[in-house]
């Protein structure tokens, strides 16, 4: 994917491989803030293009380093002593660690919001789930764009590009696929049903 | 027995960072405030330090000392009159000494490659722990040279966008003029078609000269192995905000993604209405408000540059 195969997952987050997590979330916040588009130390440098595709490598190497399961396999691979070739490609990571681990379930959420037996129906009922959809139920359930990233972790920029269901404001659809998946879960919607609903609806408006 | 003394001054600061070179991209960014500063807060910690204005547009570290302008100047030194230890003026501020750079702009002077070399080297001499060099703002050669030879190079900005273009700008010409000296010519004229066809946005991918000097022959390959010794030290200058704080990491990430530099963010100085007001009465900000924020960013700054492992573990 891109051209994580030339740098490593640390150089593009610009750490030593000793580098604790905390220390890993700091320099992720720091270079999503840096090739977010409209930070001014980029001015003649990077152009808008360019910033998005640096980003959508910084988002690729938080979503590994960021998580200690995914991490551990990629320092085995990337420091394995054997001349043999390792692959480093994310979704082969992400495979290995599905092998390794059950997902954890996600935390229930309290109702804050009135319960509209209609509109619960509707939920149950919609098979098609667009980012439209998905706008919908977090505002019926009173969860702000906020909230929401700080929950799942995923920029509101990104979030809200998920909602107007714009690829040009999205990464690549893999990444997509994990963010809807994740947004479903806090919604506490079935959330590969309404991934794989959400992912077809995006590919077909993409034109993939 | 002269040289033994003189050794014995300088000690153990003579094999790191003896020579502080300030410089930036563009002009009134607070290159003689942060020069001044730096040197004030030096002395705090003990050392002697000497401050040698070198603005070819006009002195004024006097200025920001509030001291008068000395008697003797550079041009004592260009004219071959005076060594550079005969210009050293005192202030009355302990361990602070200062050189008058050139102020009867008038008369032009021969000022060259060679004879920045040979400054360069007399600049070695001065007795003192440490020598701030403030230099003028641009990357002209002979500014380039002093600035390069220098043990700390520091650049100084401010957030606003016509500054950091032209740090970058200062940074390329820094660059490109080392490796105008080690490569071939054909070879450094093909490296500048690309760099005008990159900046004209003709090509698709990511400019990085690493990987260009690495993949094209007629290159020194280990130039930035030479540049990345002692990074690049960066100074945010008039912050208003803790997003024009975080610039300086940004601008970090930006040189080592597209320069592969090796740039260490110093950090950033406050935007302080006391300051414009110091320069005004005569008495520089730090001796006039010795306990403010401002004083500590710059003690934080001058500890960041001696003795980093120190607070590395704060950081």
């Amino acid at each position: 994917m891109m051209t994580a195969g030339r740098y490593n997952y640390y150089e593009i987050l610009e750490l030593p491989s000793s580098a604790a997590q905390h220390e890993v979330t700091t320099a992720y916040e720091r270079a999503r803030s840096t090739y977010c588009g409209e930070n001014p130390a980029i001015y003649t440098i990077f152009s808008e293009q360019e910033a998005r595709d640096l980003l959508n490598m910084i988002e690729e190497a938080y979503a590994v380093l960021g998580n200690k399961t995914l991490r551990t396999i990629y320092d085995q691979r990337l420091f394995a002593n054997n001349n043999m070739p390792q692959d480093l490609s994310y979704d082969s990571i992400l495979t290995a660690s599905k092998s390794q681990l059950p997902e954890p379930k996600a935390e229930e959420i309290k109702p804050a919001y009135e319960i509209d037996e209609e509109f619960e129906k509707q939920i149950a009922t919609t098979k098609e789930w667009s980012g439209e959809m998905l706008k919908k139920v977090r505002e019926y359930k009173k969860i702000s764009l906020e909230t929401m990233s700080v929950r799942t972790k995923i920029n509101q920029y990104y979030l809200n590009a998920l909602e107007q269901s714009d690829p040009s404001g999205l990464p690549a659809a893999v990444f997509v696929r994990g963010y809807a998946v994740q947004v479903a879960k806090l919604l506490g919607l079935n959330d590969r049903a309404v991934a794989d609903s959400y992912m077809t609806l995006y590919k077909s408006k993409a034109g993939k | 027995m002269e040289r033994i003394v003189e050794a014995r001054k300088t000690g153990p600061q003579s094999k790191r960072g003896r020579i502080w070179a300030v410089s930036s991209g563009k002009g009134g960014v607070g290159k003689s405030f942060i020069s001044t500063s730096l040197a004030i807060s030096l002395t705090k910690l003990g050392h002697t330090v000497t401050i040698v204005d070198l603005d070819p547009s006009g002195a004024n570290v006097h200025t920001t000392l509030g001291q008068k302008p000395a008697d003797l100047n550079l041009r004592h030194w260009f004219d071959g009159e005076k060594s550079l230890q005969d210009l050293v003026t005192g202030t009355d501020l302990p361990r602070l000494s200062f050189i008058q750079g050139l102020w009867d702009n008038w008369c032009p002077i021969e000022f060259n490659r060679e004879k920045a070399r040979e400054l360069g080297a007399d600049l070695r001499q001065l007795r003192a722990d440490i020598v701030i060099l403030d230099l003028g703002p641009g990357a002209s050669e002979t500014q380039l040279e002093i600035f390069s030879a220098a043990d700390e190079r520091i650049l100084v900005t401010t957030p606003e966008p016509t500054s950091i273009e032209k740090t970058y700008r200062f940074i390329e010409s820094q660059i490109c003029c080392k490796l105008r000296d080690s490569a071939r010519p054909e070879a450094f004229a093909t490296l500048l078609k690309t760099l005008q066809a990159h900046r004209a946005r003709k090509q698709k991918k990511f400019f990085s000269f690493r990987q260009y000097l690495k993949s094209n022959e007629g290159f020194e390959i280990d130039h930035f192995e030479k540049l990345n010794e002692t990074p690049l030290r960066l100074i945010v200058n008039m912050a208003r905000s803790q997003a024009n704080s975080d610039l300086g990491h940004s601008m970090k990430s930006v040189c080592n993604k597209f320069y592969d530099l090796n740039v260490d963010y110093v950090g950033s100085i406050d935007y302080d209405n006391a300051v414009w007001q110091s320069v005004k009465s005569g008495e520089p900000v730090l001796v006039a408000q010795p306990f403010t924020p401002l004083a500590g960013q710059f003690l934080a700054a001058c500890k960041h540059l001696i003795a980093p492992e120190e607070i590395r573990a704060v950081g």
